[in-house]
């Protein structure tokens, strides 16, 4: 492999983008010059799909770069986007800020939680997981809920300048927040200081309990911003309607080159990996591939990053290598 | 290297996991004074509710309750074996579900029930155990392989059915569907059979030992000489199987085999698991306690309903209870 190749893929941010290149060269291939995939209403569908997997993926990449993992989003997207549009349907602003009230406030809440016991997220998320989404099963008696106000509802997915929307550029700007706090702050190293070694990162002062809960407040602000804006641009919310977000989210960071294990990744390389997800989904659509090969496809990338990332892979390559007698055995 | 790099700190001071931290806070007897009586008070008024809650207490009442319980119960089963091993969950366990139940009824129309209902389990068995030998071999994420493997499994079963359910032929599942095994419903003597080998398979056996083991702290078992791997594969195929109890059983009841069977059973079945009172970090637990939970939950959901509650306010005092479960797990110390 050329040096300059492997470097690029050694660096988990470049390794995000350098895999959206290849797939973008390929679906370009596949469309065989017709133009039904390398054109502007592609660019500005993968937008608005960044727009609703994005924020929740870098509310999941955050959480997972501190060595834990928000379970919760999965309920807190439901849930905010029935908050929204109930008090949205009286003023559209204050549904939003109601939506990403009780965003904060469950991160907070879910943040203290582990502080204060000691206690693993996906625990304490998973309880949060069930909480939120029954409070939203309550919120609504277990019925879809209709905005009404369809100005705003087309406001969301209004293009202007050909490519944006209100939604695409609040994601945008989220991201964008996120990467220059994360490489210019100090805000930023402390928390992969405290996603790569906490008991180190406590000793050399990170207040690590403030981290934990600010980003588990972070989380729940995005996801909530991700579900109020999207139930809008839907102009309707259900307790069920976007409770699959937490697969594609979770896929895109970990592809974006974020790692369970802390301490890795950045807001670019999920902002990276997202798009990698939204390129895939909107190309395969517009080259005329069916729907499932987008499940397909996201298990097939997320089942080989996993294997990737596995600590055992070079370890379980070489034994196996060994036993085949393609390799001598080590000296000791 | 800064003075405010955390890799400068010396190499004894660092923690490997969180499940370390949790280990560090191991609270003493007053902790666990504080859990039993939680529970027991807990209990006292779930009794007190049960018992004046007209209706509740009849023998139809509790058998519907107790069969309805069954089918997620079976999947809780085997998540038990997961979480045992120290891999907290599979999210692909209701899919695996679905999947499982389009695969026994296609079968049935080709080689009968009896061929089908092997079918069925080597089919779940194969397609968890997989899952289980990439998280144990690879030591791969099992967060990561069981999402990916939910969006592989419903991905490729729609590919394959178009979408559509497949139904048996008239009368070819009804043996499951109405036989009882003397006064008892075959769903819930299926369950109750299921939780009695699972508990037989975790305390008597080798296997069930290095269950444990591995769970509690698998570098430990390694140097015992135990070979995590086998025994992470084993414990996901069990749950596999359990799986595919569930699945042939909800598929006769339903007279189909469907994608849409089964949705959301990960999340109901590590809640049954996690309110028995197995850890969630692994190495403690058994398949009775989440008999117990299952038990639990199905009773609050029951009497909410008698006393008129909506159904979503279950799902939510489910979700509160699973919170209060898992905080209240550290303040007893359990691990």
């Amino acid at each position: 492999m050329m040096p300059a190749l492997r470097r690029a893929l050694g660096n988990r941010t470049l390794r995000a983008f350098v895999l959206l290149a290849i797939i973008v060269a390929v679906l370009a291939a596949a469309d065989q010059g017709r133009g039904r995939f390398l054109n502007p209403n592609t660019a500005f569908s993968v937008l608005q799909q960044f727009a609703t997997i994005g924020p929740v993926a870098l509310a999941l990449g955050l959480t997972m770069i501190i060595r834990e993992y928000d379970i919760s989003v999965g309920g807190m997207i439901s849930l905010s986007g029935c908050v929204a549009v109930m008090v949205g349907n009286w003023s559209p602003v204050l549904g939003v800020l109601a939506a990403v009230a009780v965003g904060m406030t469950s991160g907070a809440v879910q943040g203290a939680i582990m502080n204060w016991l000691r206690l693993s997220s996906l625990g304490v998320t998973l309880g949060g997981l069930l909480t939120l989404s029954g409070l939203a099963y309550v919120l609504t008696g277990n019925e879809a809920i209709g905005y009404d106000d369809i100005d705003v509802a087309m406001l969301m997915n209004q293009p202007f300048l050909g490519l944006f929307s209100v939604r695409n550029v609040v994601a945008i700007a989220a991201f964008v927040v996120a990467a220059v706090v994360f490489a210019r702050t100090r805000i930023g190293r402390d928390v992969v200081a405290a996603g790569s070694d906490r008991r180190a990162a406590m000793v050399a002062g990170v207040p690590v309990a403030r981290i934990v809960v600010g980003v588990f407040m972070i989380s729940g602000l995005l996801t909530a911003l991700a579900g109020a804006l999207l139930s809008y641009s839907l102009a309707a919310a259900s307790p069920i309607a976007l409770a699959d977000a937490l697969v594609p989210a979770t896929a895109a960071a970990i592809i974006g080159g974020v790692s369970l294990t802390g301490g890795k990744g950045t807001p670019v390389g999920i902002a990276g990996g997202v798009l990698i997800l939204c390129v895939l989904r909107s190309g395969l659509t517009a080259i005329g591939v069916a729907p499932y090969m987008h499940n397909i496809v996201t298990g097939g990338v997320l089942l080989a990053v996993a294997l990737l990332d596995a600590p055992d892979l070079r370890r379980r390559r070489l034994a196996l290598r060994r036993r085949l007698g393609r390799e001598p055995a080590p000296a000791d | 290297m800064s003075a405010s790099d955390p890799r400068s700190v010396p190499a004894p001071l660092r923690l490997r996991s969180a499940a370390a931290l949790v280990r560090l806070q191991r609270p003493g007897r007053a902790g666990r004074i504080v859990l039993w009586s939680v529970r027991g008070i807990a209990l006292v008024l779930l009794v007190a509710f049960a018992l004046t809650t007209p209706g509740f207490l009849t023998a139809s009442s509790l058998l519907t309750m107790l069969t309805t319980m069954s089918f997620v119960g079976c999947v809780a089963v085997g998540m038990t074996f997961i979480t045992l091993s120290g891999n907290i969950m599979s999210f692909s366990l209701g899919a695996t579900l679905a999947a499982t139940t389009v695969v026994f009824v296609g079968a049935s129309l080709s080689i009968g029930p009896w061929g089908a209902l092997l079918a069925a389990f080597l089919f779940s068995m194969a397609l968890t155990g997989a899952q289980g030998w990439v998280i144990g071999y690879f030591r791969a994420n099992p967060i990561i392989v069981t999402m990916a493997s939910l969006a592989l499994i419903i991905g490729v079963a729609t590919w394959l059915t178009g979408g559509k359910g497949v139904y048996p032929h008239r009368g070819d599942l009804d043996f499951l569907k109405e036989g009882r095994i003397g006064p008892l419903p075959l769903p819930l003597a299926a369950f109750l059979v299921t939780v009695a080998l699972g508990q037989l398979l975790l305390s008597f056996t080798r296997f069930g030992r290095n269950l444990y083991m591995v769970g509690s702290n698998p570098r430990a078992a390694e140097a015992a000489g135990i070979e995590g791997w086998r025994t992470v594969t084993a414990a996901y195929a069990v749950a596999g199987l359990c799986t595919a109890i569930s699945a042939v059983l909800m598929a006769a009841r339903y007279s189909s085999g469907d994608l849409t069977q089964g949705s959301g059973y990960e999340y109901q079945a590590i809640s049954a698991v996690l309110v028995g009172g197995t850890a969630i970090q692994g190495g403690e637990g058994s398949a009775l306690r989440t008999l117990f939970g299952a038990f639990v939950i199905s009773v609050v959901e029951g009497l909410l309903v008698l006393n008129g509650f909506s159904t979503q306010m279950q799902y939510f005092l489910v979700g509160v209870i699973v919170l209060g479960v898992i905080m209240l797990q550290t303040v007893g110390g359990q691990r």
